[in-house]
């Protein structure tokens, strides 16, 4: 008889024993080289913690893998980061270095600490989900190969922290990231009436549509759109299979920067949109890694020391920020959906 | 907190409601039966666990009757 | 099967990241359904669109969340992704692992279903990919006797999760492995039997560099903070000195409050304690010598959630400063009148930030019993219209 509701298992079981004597005492950290975090206690015990990329994807092959170095290297004791990293928890220093040579000695890279760029949280996309405008895992994989130097060196003026979400319901948050890939559409959901009518709710549907743009059509028993209002989010084909939105000659990649999640010196912002659409290309998106690198590029060789991408930008303002880019500024950057109103310029100061 | 068990009557009253749609929210048989929600959310409780009645996601999560909706075509 | 052609996969097997493609590959060689998703997934890539249907008609017995049903639209030409269902399993707090634990896992995994995993999904869960309706069962009873149980899923609370905190981080100002813990095991119905408006989740950071990004990703974020004054060593200010750090430069000139003195004679810095407003921004810097305070605690806020439909909404403050003790009662105890009211008041898939935008702060702080305080905005309304209570005029 399976128990119910007994809740996940506790987390003291699968502590190693430093953090167990260690617990909420601990006094410092230092990063001594790209991919270690070293903790120090207050009674002075050292914890290693190798951090490591995954694609987040993984086969129970690839777990075990890592059970076998965790066993091996670090008395069977591992975590997961809030951005699917791996951390390896080493108590004992002489194993650290071994640890690393093992794991690059598979593939698998070392690094996102510090400033560097870190592992890119994404969600299903084609993989997985019925709603995607683009995949997941492909692009993630084209950008990480590309800007793999960031991730196993600490050479960023700051914390570099990206996201990708297939479509915008945005599984993956990717609004207040420095840098963030959203697949999005580009036309109006063409309704298939026979399956709107089957099991659809149509004041659901047409309470769903955040523009007003869907109304009941009692001839057909189905509905609507209204193409002018319709700003393509997709949140009607959540609500109804009947309301094709998928449009492989426009579905694409839209880019956002400058979020941020952290209160450190200025309040966690949202990622403003900077290119509006990139073409879906797979396997390899070359669009959209380009334009991602070249935005770390200037990124990187214009901020100052510990700034992040966002404080950059609103430091040098965003109208520097396109003429330093080369990314063309069009209205499709001024924004025209609910809260627009707060991003327009009420001042006539400002930089050419 | 222990919520304790159902009240019979109202669990009869969740089933002889759902007898008569094809599924609904529980916001919505609380309204149709006169009982509060929360009577209701613990009624639908133990209806799933005695296999009577089932939780469906579609769009929002619904409650009905066990097995009187399918999987999508 | 093997002789089927995936060349654009191919592609993403090149580069030096690890690539999921490989890793699906692995599956394939021991799994039919994982060999049919690479199948699936080329053509998707030649397509550029995707073939999953709508799905969710599938469950464990007592339980209304923690699987999500996926049907391919495909099934014919590839059969057994015909079902293809999603399991979630609550992770333990912070994400800790032995190798057992996660052995047992694949074994049970291997038994069941497609080998597939994600570590982890962006709630928190870790995410099983790929198994039949008959399999969900049997594949729970052997997860739950090996001591693990469901996560959340349609319109409940999802599994609330929590940064590493005090298991391995000098800044956790609250035990969030802890917190996380016991209100997930508080609120198993609220878990496991939705019965909402639409999702809520929780997530846990024991400081304000909030490593699990609750402000943006959960509807209800708890935030550590002090309400004391930042602890300064001086003895190891004079040791970053000797390192060579800028103290000047890269600490005091950025405290967004400029809440920090450094003395250049006697190498001491100092903080205008009721200047500062615990950004971390210097801790981050000197963390050998900046301490948070000691009167420890949490900022609650509350509203967080991604821009389906009303744009994206930030977390917001709701309580400036609670103390996160004594079994976390007084937490429970508001997260029970916040959901009250929202159950009450929230229409069918409307988060509860977007019914508290709907209807006011104003209604939603009377009627839930929150004081309203200067730490909730920026700055007050710039416009005079207000919604008078009947008892405030003159009759
Ligand atoms: C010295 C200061 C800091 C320390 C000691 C620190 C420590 C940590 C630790 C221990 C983790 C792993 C947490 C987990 O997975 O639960 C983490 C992750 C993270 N931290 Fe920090 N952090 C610091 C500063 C910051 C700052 C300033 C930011 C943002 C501006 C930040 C953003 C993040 C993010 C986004 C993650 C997820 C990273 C990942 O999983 O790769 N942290 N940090
Ligand atoms: C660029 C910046 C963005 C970032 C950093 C971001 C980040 C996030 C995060 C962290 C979440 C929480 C995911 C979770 O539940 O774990 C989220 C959810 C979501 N985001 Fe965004 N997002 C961004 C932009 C957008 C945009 C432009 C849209 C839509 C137009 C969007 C729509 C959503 C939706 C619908 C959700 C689900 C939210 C929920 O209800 O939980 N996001 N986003
Ligand atoms: C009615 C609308 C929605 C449906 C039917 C839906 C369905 C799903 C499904 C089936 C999955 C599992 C994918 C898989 O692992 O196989 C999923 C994952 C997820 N969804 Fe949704 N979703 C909806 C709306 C949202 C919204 C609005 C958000 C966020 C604001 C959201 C956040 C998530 C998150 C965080 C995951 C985990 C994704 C991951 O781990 O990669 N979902 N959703
Ligand atoms: C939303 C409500 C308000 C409306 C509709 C409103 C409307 C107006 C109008 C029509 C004018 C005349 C502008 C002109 O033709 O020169 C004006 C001027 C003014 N209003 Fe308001 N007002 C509002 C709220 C306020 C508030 C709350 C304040 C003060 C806190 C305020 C302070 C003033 C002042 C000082 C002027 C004179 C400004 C100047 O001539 O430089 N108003 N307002
Ligand atoms: S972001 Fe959209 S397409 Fe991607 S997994 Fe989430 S709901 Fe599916
Ligand atoms: S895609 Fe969005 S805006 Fe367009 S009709 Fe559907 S819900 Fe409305
Ligand atoms: S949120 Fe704060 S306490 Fe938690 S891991 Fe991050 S830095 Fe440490
Ligand atoms: S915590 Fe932030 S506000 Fe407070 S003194 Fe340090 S830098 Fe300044």
């Amino acid at each position: 008889m399976p128990r119910i509701d007994a809740g996940p298992p506790h987390y003291k079981e699968m502590l190693p024993p430093i953090i167990l004597e260690n617990y909420g005492k601990w006094r410092y950290h230092v990063i001594p080289r790209p991919g270690v975090l070293k903790h120090v206690a207050e009674n002075g015990a050292e914890l290693y913690s190798v951090r490591a990329g995954s694609p987040r994807l993984v086969s129970i092959d690839f777990i075990r893998d890592m059970c076998a170095l965790a066993d091996e290297y670090c008395d069977g004791f591992l975590r997961f980061t809030s951005r699917n990293n791996i951390e390896f928890l080493v108590s004992d220093a002489g194993k650290v270095e071994p640890l690393i040579s093992a794991l690059e000695a598979k593939g698998i890279p070392v690094g996102g600490t510090g400033n560097s760029l870190s592992n890119i949280v994404h969600t299903q996309g084609w993989v997985h989900c019925h709603t995607p405008a683009t995949d997941a895992s492909g692009i993630v994989k084209a950008v990480m190969d590309d800007l793999h130097e960031y991730f196993t060196d600490m050479k960023l003026p700051a914390k570099l922290k990206v996201a990708m979400a297939c479509c915008l319901n945005m599984c993956g948050a990717a609004h207040c990231s420095d840098i963030a890939m959203v697949g999005v559409h580009r036309t109006p959901p063409r309704v298939n009436d026979e399956k709107v009518q089957k099991g659809t709710e149509i004041p659901s549907l047409v309470a769903s549509c955040p523009t007003g743009a869907i109304r009941p059509n009692p001839k057909t028993k189905s509905v609507v759109v209204n193409e002018e209002k319709c700003m393509y989010c997709g949140n009607c084909y959540t609500m109804s299979p009947g309301m094709e939105i998928a449009d492989p000659k426009n579905d694409g990649v839209a880019i956002l920067i400058g979020g941020k999640t952290s209160n450190a010196r200025t309040a966690p912002s949202f990622s403003r949109m900077v290119i509006p659409f990139l073409p879906n290309n797979p396997p390899r998106w070359p669009e959209v890694t380009e334009a991602v690198r070249h935005i770390v590029e200037v990124y990187a060789s214009n901020a100052r020391q510990g700034e992040r991408l966002g404080e950059w930008v609103e430091r040098i303002g965003w109208e520097k920020f396109f003429i330093l880019t080369g990314i063309e500024f069009t209205d499709k950057h001024i924004d025209d959906y609910i809260f627009s109103r707060e991003t327009f310029r009420t001042s006539a100061a400002f930089k050419f | 907190m222990e919520k304790g068990p159902a009240s019979p009557e109202i669990k009869e009253k969740v089933l002889a409601y759902l007898a008569t749609v094809e599924k609904a929210k529980s916001k919505e048989i609380a309204a149709a039966i006169g009982e509060k929600k929360a009577d209701v959310d613990l009624a639908v409780k133990e209806l799933a666990f005695e296999d009577k009645v089932e939780y469906l996601y579609i769009t929002t999560t619904f409650v009905a009757l066990k097995g009187k909706v399918g999987a999508p075509q | 099967m093997s002789e089927k052609k995936t060349p654009q996969l191919d592609e993403l097997e090149k580069g030096q990241w690890p690539s999921f493609v490989t890793e699906i590959r692995k599956a394939a060689a021991k799994n039919p359904a994982a060999e049919d998703l690479l199948g699936l997934l080329e053509r998707s890539y030649e397509e550029k669109k995707g073939h999953w249907k709508h799905g969710g008609i599938v469950g464990v017995k007592g339980y209304g969340g923690g699987v999500i049903g996926r049907y391919t639209d495909l099934p014919e030409e590839y059969p057994n992704l015909a079902e293809f269902h999603t399991i979630r399993l609550n992770q333990p707090s912070g994400w800790f692992y032995t190798t057992k634990s996660l052995r047992t896992i694949c074994d049970i995994w291997e038994k069941y279903g497609s080998g597939l995993t994600n570590l982890h999904g962006s709630t928190g869960d870790i995410i099983l990919l790929g198994t039949t309706t008959e399999n969900i069962q049997p594949a729970f009873d052997e997860f739950s006797d090996a001591g693990f149980d469901l996560g959340g899923s349609g319109s409940d609370l999802r599994t609330p999760s929590c940064c590493v905190g005090p298991a391995r981080c000098e800044h956790a100002c609250y035990d969030t492995l802890d917190a996380c813990h016991n209100i997930t095991n508080e609120f198993q119905d609220e878990l496991h039997r939705p019965m909402w408006p639409y999702k809520f989740k929780i997530k846990f950071s024991g400081c304000a560099n909030d490593c699990t990004a609750s402000i943006a990703r959960s509807d209800c974020s708890i935030i550590g903070t002090w309400r004391d004054t930042l602890r300064i060593d001086q003895d190891a200010v004079k040791a970053y000195v000797q390192e060579g750090l800028d103290i000047q430069g890269a600490v005091c000139d950025k405290c967004p409050t400029r809440a920090l003195k450094f003395d250049y004679k006697k190498n001491e810095l100092n903080v205008i304690a009721e200047e500062c407003t615990r950004c971390m921004h210097c801790i981050n810097v000197m963390p050998k010598a900046i301490r948070p305070g000691q009167e420890k605690g949490a900022t609650i806020l509350l509203g967080g959630k991604s821009t389906i439909v009303q744009s994206a909404f930030m977390a917001w403050v709701i309580v400036p400063f609670m103390k996160m003790e004594d079994d976390y009662e007084e937490l429970k105890d508001l997260l029970r009148r916040i959901w009250e009211w929202w159950d009450e008041n929230g229409k069918t898939r409307e988060r509860i930030g977007e019914t508290i935008y709907r209807l006011g702060m104003g209604k939603f702080l009377r009627e839930v019993g929150l004081p309203p305080v200067p730490q909730m905005v920026f700055r007050p309304r710039a416009n005079p219209y207000v919604f008078w209570q009947q008892d405030e005029i003159n009759k």
